[in-house]
């Protein structure tokens, strides 16, 4: 059971015995904040809960790039080549590499035969090996290590292409604008995936386009407010995180209002709190 | 039909009953004379030929009959080819073409040396180990997603019951979904692949 965290660090237990009387109190739905909205579908007995709903975006842009191999990998991969190899029989280029070279052979030693030279074969194996070589030469494949990293250019989504990156937004939270994961509160008669696609749609305006992985959520952070922001109906908030892969390449306008950062896992720690991080890596894969 | 013509004989002999006995002998022979072939024995039944009259009389009623009862032999021919286990078609894979068979193919390799077969016993070691850690380390990271997403349905479940049963329903656009796996360089944007013909020889079987 993770430990919810508290905004601006406050420690959840000292809230931690009044829980119940704000409970008991936000009984009524009349205000109608999200509970009431809900009409015939609502269940009967439950009781308004004092958590806000939100719903988050996670949104990952998949690597585009494999990732270098580890040395144990290359030494692996280098002596399966050589074993693979070993075991195979001679191929018909191979054979015909030979019988041409064992030709050369004879014609050094035998240079008065040149009767028998005039209607061979002019092209060699080993003169087609090399023109493959250079065709493959001429080809400038792209870089792996593209521009935006070399600068470290966070906004950018060329950067560490063998790795996800996940876009984090700074909003608005309460008096402060912090770093986080895309969030918007949860509105009455939406289910809380489609309150993440409202997230991204108000992020992008419709130029993005990623597929969701499926309608629950991958994640959720809890915190409570701070005491002077509590009332009877939120205690605190709860968001839940929903994963969605990029599938558009174009980056998000510039236009953006806000800051954003596409960013690995590893480098979320500059941005997100402790708590939040914790919550967050662990429904994230490695790098 | 010997009859008929007979009877037209004596109609036209009735007709021109006035007429003089010369007439009526000419034109019972003109009647006879107008024959297609020697088959055709009277005017009035031309089909009655006969290599036709050797046939049974009502044509209409039988033909569409043996038309059919020729059709359903086909059939029952067809249905018996259909029955009979049909012929394998070979996989290509699983038979090595006779001329990698020969000895002259086959590579000459010099053994191994002690040091080099130590070096890949060791290898082969580490790298078991190697796959063993990336193995562990891939089970914890599932363990991990699974139990962040049991957790928050948990949570789900606490906040509505009505939230929680439209999350846990299935999502059927989900899959099929295909996406491009990476590649070992990144792609070059506004790349044209040099023009070639791809021959596709693969053996297409058909019944």
């Amino acid at each position: 059971m993770a430990a919810p965290g508290g905004w601006r660090g406050a420690l959840w237990s000292r809230g931690g015995g009044k829980m119940a009387a704000p409970m008991q109190r936000g009984l009524c739905g009349g205000a109608g904040r999200w509970r009431g909205a809900l009409g015939s579908r609502c269940l009967t007995a439950a009781a308004a809960s004092p958590w806000r709903l939100l719903g988050a975006l996670c949104l990952q842009r998949p690597p585009r790039i494999t990732p270098a191999l580890s040395p144990v990998q290359e030494e692996m991969a280098r002596l399966v080549q050589q074993i693979e190899v070993e075991k195979s029989h001679f191929s018909d280029h191979e054979i015909r590499h030979l019988v041409e070279e064992e030709q050369l052979q004879k014609k050094k030693y035998n240079i008065q035969d040149e009767a028998t030279d005039s209607g061979q074969a002019i092209l060699l194996a080993q003169d087609l090996e090399d023109a493959w070589e250079q065709k493959f030469q001429s080809f400038k494949a792209g870089h792996r290590l593209t521009d935006a990293d070399k600068c470290n250019d966070r906004t950018s989504l060329n950067r560490k292409l063998d790795r996800n990156l996940v876009l984090l937004v700074k909003q608005q939270v309460g008096s402060q604008e912090q770093w986080l994961l895309p969030q918007a509160e949860w509105q009455a008669g939406e289910t809380l995936r489609s309150t993440a696609e409202r997230v991204l749609a108000t992020l992008s305006g419709n130029h993005i386009r990623a597929k969701f992985l499926g309608n629950a959520p991958c994640g959720f952070y809890k915190y409570k407010f701070p005491k002077a922001f509590r009332t009877e109906d939120s205690v605190g908030a709860k968001i839940f995180f929903f994963k969605a892969l990029l599938q558009s390449d174009d980056m998000l306008q510039a236009e953006r209002r806000g800051e954003y950062a596409w960013v690995s896992k590893g480098e979320l720690g500059d941005y997100l709190k402790p708590d939040y991080l914790k919550q967050i890596t662990s429904f994230l894969m490695d790098q | 039909m010997l009859a008929a013509a007979c009877g037209a004989a004596r109609l036209l002999s009735g007709v021109r009953g006035g007429a003089g006995s010369s007439l009526l002998s000419s034109q019972l022979s003109w009647t006879i004379q107008f024959r297609g072939n020697h088959w055709q024995t009277s005017m009035l039944a031309f089909q009655a030929s006969l290599p036709m009259r050797a046939e049974p009389k009502k044509k209409k009623k039988v033909d569409p009959k043996r038309a059919q009862v020729q059709k359903d032999r086909m059939k029952k021919k067809i249905k018996k080819l259909e029955k009979a286990s049909q012929e394998m078609i070979p996989i290509e894979d699983f038979f090595t073409p006779t001329k990698f068979l020969d000895a002259s193919r086959v590579r000459e390799i010099s053994p191994l040396s002690f040091e080099e077969s130590e070096r890949r016993a060791l290898l082969l070691k580490k790298w078991a180990l190697y796959k063993k850690i990336e193995h562990d380390a891939e089970m914890e990271t599932l363990k991990s997603l699974m139990a962040a997403q049991e957790e928050a349905l948990n949570e789900l479940r606490l906040e509505s019951e009505e939230l929680y049963q439209a999350a846990i329903k299935r999502d059927d656009d989900l899959f099929p979904y295909e996406k491009e796996g990476p590649s070992y360089t990144p792609q070059i944007p506004g790349y044209e692949a040099p023009e070639g013909k791809c021959i596709d020889v693969t053996k297409v079987y058909t019944h």
